[in-house]
């Protein structure tokens, strides 16, 4: 997620939606199995990612572009997400991840490129419905 | 197992698993919120087996609404599963004679069989699955470990190796546990702890309870084809 103050701006700094905890307890792991709903809602946000990559922006992305937009603003909204001080507009973007293709039992280099970079959307609540 | 008992926990565990959805929707917002809300209430009931029919009908319904307002599942797989448990156990109920009854409870048990065999079939032909590098891959950069801490995993190939091994043929080997009892009692363990674990290190807390609900179904076919 990228924040700026003006909607001319373009993000400098981004920072990864919701990232994993270093470790879980066992007391963590255990409420987890029952609850969890922010890890599922990752997911969700993970597919429709994984969607806008395999449709490679066919019809009906802007489903998906939509969906996740509103799954980080509502993280804002209900403060589970911290944002910079003067933000007024957020925008995200895509990376895909995968290895060069070596032999099926070496791990290549691992690339990292940015697949979409979103428009920018005002931090007011719209995203909450 | 007796079918009628089969059902009831089956019906229990659907109703468990229903339920667990429905807590983590009602954090959501907008319409699945509200679908919740009258889902985890289904679920209750669902367990407690009031009016079952009905309460199955509405679940379905709803069901159908989730899917359309999320283009598809929500959860994947856990999701198609709850909703496979759930048409046959309506079917069950609604079907007009015991053979009938009998045929959806087939196709939930047959349909459950062939996940686990197809996944690990799709496992065994792909050459970086058998040689642990599609598990190393998972750990090493995917977005499903829960933690920093289990990415360590992927610089671990002979446990990979060994873990990789394990799960292509418990996957595999699981239909022969219809033949025997005892082999399927060990068999639908292997498989709770493979979700458990799925649950613990990638988060797939909603496979285990969904797929839990279908194991009472299984054993009840075991006994009825050991017959």
């Amino acid at each position: 997620m990228g924040f700026v103050a003006e909607e001319a701006g373009v993000p400098v700094e981004w920072t990864p939606f919701w990232p994993i905890p270093p470790r879980l307890t066992f007391a963590q792991n255990l409420v987890r199995l029952w609850h969890n709903p922010k890890w599922n809602e990752r997911l969700f946000i993970n597919t429709c990612a994984e969607r806008l990559f395999e449709n490679n922006f066919d019809n009906n992305d802007d489903f998906y572009v939509e969906e996740i937009a509103r799954r980080l603003l509502n993280a804002i909204h209900t403060g589970q997400v911290s944002i910079p001080d003067g933000a007024r507009f957020m925008a995200f973007r895509i990376k895909v991840i995968y290895t060069e293709t070596l032999a099926a039992n070496v791990m290549g280099q691992v690339i990292d490129e940015v697949f979409m970079t979103s428009s920018l959307y005002p931090l007011i609540r719209q995203g909450a419905n | 197992m007796t079918l009628e008992l089969a059902v009831r926990v089956a019906e229990i565990f659907l109703g468990l698993a229903l339920f667990q959805q429905s807590l983590e929707f009602l954090r959501g917002f907008g319409l699945e919120k509200k679908i919740a809300l009258v889902r985890a209430l289904l679920a209750v009931f669902l367990m407690m087996g009031i009016y079952s029919v009905w309460v199955e009908s509405l679940l379905l319904i709803t069901s159908i609404v989730l899917i359309k307002r999320f283009r598809g599942p929500y959860n994947g797989g856990s999701d198609t599963m709850s909703i496979l448990v759930l048409m046959c156990l309506w079917l069950y109920h609604i079907a007009p004679s015991r053979w009938w009854q009998e045929i959806a409870l087939g196709y939930l048990a047959l349909q459950l069989t062939i996940s686990y065999f197809q996944a690990g079939w799709v496992k065994v032909v792909n050459p970086e699955w058998r040689s642990g590098k599609a598990l190393g891959e998972v750990f090493a950069f995917t977005a499903y470990p829960v933690s920093e801490s289990l990415r360590a995993l992927a610089g671990k190939p002979r446990k990979l190796f060994i873990a990789s091994w394990v799960v292509i043929l418990g996957e595999l080997l699981f239909p022969l546990a219809l033949l025997n009892k005892t082999a399927l009692i060990i068999a639908l363990s292997f498989a709770a702890c493979f979700h458990l674990a799925n649950a613990i290190l990638f988060g797939l807390n909603r496979f285990f309870w969904s797929w839990l609900a279908a194991y009472p179904i299984l054993m009840w076919l075991q006994e009825r084809i050991a017959l």
